[in-house]
């Protein structure tokens, strides 16, 4: 009998949090997208025509290429999810009351991610460089202005998402649309031109497709002339995406303010 | 700006829209409009301890979130030390510093009471050259000066409601909002609290808007109260104007000596006696009872002590009992 009662309070702990989960159904949706195009972004990796692609497109190495991708899709994903942390309901409303801007706010809180996302970023390329033999010709300026457009454009993205996260409580999809765009599009672990056509023009839409294309040249020494047409095009999405983004995140702020649900979860 | 009212509602009107189950089944919902603050016009003058007083879910919070900026209003506006709060948000968050009921809200558990506040006291634009010394004068305000680097994970309650107290201090605000400061905390906590915030009141002058549903703490301490019943002022005065409100019976307890069981009958046939019965809830001597008796008015008094006197009946106790804030809240939101 005291096992039966055991099992049924361990059923009573189940059915909370499954009815406690049923009720944010966006995130639900998005972990279902965010698994299943996972599984497909690495079904790619082990293609055989990668180490030609990289070659052709970089004239270096799959392990720079992936090294590479791998630590600045680190930065990326500190950018993509930096507006999120700072919106705790709760912190955030004991901000909105104290005479500090919403920019002020964003910048203020994400700082310290960014520079701890810089140290991640130096480990992997040291590591890179000093254990597996990665050569690396950096372009300094290059490197900071690629750097610079592909966290900006991040950002902007980040707060399109938390926006709709002050509004759906749990689960925005915008985030979940880049994570995976990034992960199977993004040029992270292997260069679109081992896709099927039909997914390579969904690559060349999307941001992180040139940001990665960028960093990398810029790291393996290409000058700014030589990666002009894609960075313009990084730098266009960057000027749209940041100033939407920010309108997102201000009316959806304004919306959960007004129906009184920020300090809700 | 110049003006004489800390605090001015102009017709504040606050709607929220809820879904509600329709008849049965899971899917069948009905949204519903609530009057969360319901055209309220309230005056809180400088150096006034003004208490607002109301049942849960009355609109207490959603006034104090309304003033502090936190929730635009649907209709009609609200003046803090003369600023608007929808069209000069900046200034009105410069006149102002809220407590909100749960007290831990925003802080951050890893880190001292002392960093704490000194982030707080950053964005709330405290001077830098000034911050050590005021971080340190209000904690020594709240009382936790032997607390200053505990981290605030280790804080009881009381301790993390006395830190949300100098946060709202430490930019040296005109006017403190406190939205049920003293919820959940011990008899002892409550009551540092209360005399802080008197004191607070009578040495510098802040104007305080203090939102409770104990009544007794709200007589207490405060000048003025406004009672709040589903989003509506329903009473607003002084605690003793609105003692005085209440259309209540008079009662009055006797303790008297060698009284007869037919002379409690004869007593409530005399004019104006409404009920009398025994109250024996105190301690007797031998011989004695107590007597509880409710009357029309005052004027019937002299009635029962002539009574007394005739039937040689000796009065030991008397005591009149006055209507309490309690009676005051308990009609006035059940009246309206």
């Amino acid at each position: 009998m005291a096992v039966l009662n055991e099992l049924e309070k361990i059923w009573y702990f189940m059915k909370r949090d499954i009815v406690s989960f049923s009720t944010y159904k966006t995130n639900i949706f998005v972990l279902l997208l965010t698994a299943v195009f996972g599984a497909l972004s690495f079904a790619f990796v082990g293609q055989s025509s990668i180490n030609q692609s990289v070659t052709n497109a970089y004239g270096t190495n799959y392990t720079t290429y992936l090294i590479i991708g791998l630590a600045f899709n680190t930065y990326l994903g500190q950018a993509l999810t930096l507006v999120q942390k700072t919106i705790n309901p709760w912190a955030l409303e004991e901000v909105l009351v104290s005479p500090t801007g919403l920019a002020t706010f964003i910048i203020g809180s994400s700082i310290w991610g960014f520079i701890w996302s810089t140290a991640v970023v130096a480990i992997y390329l040291l590591l890179g460089v000093y254990a597996f033999g990665i050569i690396l010709t950096v372009n300094i300026a290059g490197t900071l202005i690629v750097l610079a457009l592909g966290i900006g454009t991040f950002i902007g993205f980040s707060m399109i998402g938390s926006g709709i996260l002050i509004l759906t409580k749990q689960g925005d999809p915008i985030t979940a649309l880049i994570t995976i765009a990034t992960s199977l599009f993004g040029n992270v672990l292997f260069p679109p031109s081992v896709l099927p056509p039909l997914l390579q023009i969904i690559a060349y839409v999307t941001p992180p497709y040139y940001f990665f294309t960028c960093i990398r040249h810029v790291l393996l020494g290409w000058t700014i002339q030589m990666i002009l047409p894609d960075l313009l095009i990084l730098t266009l999405m960057c000027a749209i995406i940041v100033p939407v983004g920010y309108v997102v995140y201000s009316v959806c702020l304004k919306m959960a303010r007004k129906n009184g649900t920020l300090s809700w979860f | 700006m110049q003006t004489e009212n800390a605090i001015e509602t102009i017709n504040l009107i606050k709607k929220f829209k809820s879904t509600v189950p329709n008849g049965n089944g899971f899917l069948r919902r009905k949204t519903i409009t609530v009057n969360a603050v319901d055209g309220i016009n309230l005056t809180v003058k400088k150096g006034e301890l003004f208490g607002l007083l109301g049942p849960n879910g009355a609109g207490k919070t959603t006034l104090v979130k309304m003033l502090c900026t936190l929730l635009p209003p649907d209709g009609g506006t609200a003046l803090i030390n003369g600023f608007d709060i929808v069209k000069q948000q900046m200034q009105v968050k410069r006149s102002l510093g809220t407590l909100f009921s749960v007290g831990e809200r925003g802080f951050f558990w890893r880190l001292n009471g002392y960093r704490n506040l000194e982030f707080f006291a950053a964005i709330y634009n405290v001077p830098r050259q000034k911050r050590n010394e005021r971080i340190l004068e209000v904690l020594k305000l709240v009382g936790l000066e032997n607390n200053t680097y505990m981290t605030f994970q280790k804080y009881s309650g009381g301790m993390k409601r006395k830190l949300a107290l100098a946060r709202t201090l430490l930019p040296d605000p005109p006017i403190i909002m406190l939205d049920e400061p003293t919820t959940g905390l011990d008899a002892i906590s409550s009551r540092t609290i209360r005399d802080f915030v008197q004191t607070t009141v009578r040495e510098t002058g802040k104007t305080v808007l203090y939102t409770t549903h104990y009544i007794e703490e709200a007589a207490q301490i405060c000048t003025k109260i406004g009672i709040l019943k589903q989003g509506k002022i329903v009473a607003y005065d002084s605690p003793e104007a609105l003692k005085a409100k209440i259309k209540k019976d008079e009662q009055i307890e006797l303790v008297v000596e060698g009284i007869e069981q037919t002379q409690i009958e004869r007593m409530r046939m005399l004019p104006g006696v409404i009920e009398v019965t025994e109250k024996n809830d105190q301690p007797l001597m031998a011989g004695q009872r107590g007597i509880h008796i409710e009357l029309q008015s005052v004027d019937q008094l002299p009635l029962i002590f002539d009574f007394l006197f005739e039937q040689k009946i000796k009065l030991v106790n008397f005591k009149r009992e006055e209507p309490t804030l309690e009676d005051a809240f308990i009609e006035l939101t059940r009246k309206t």
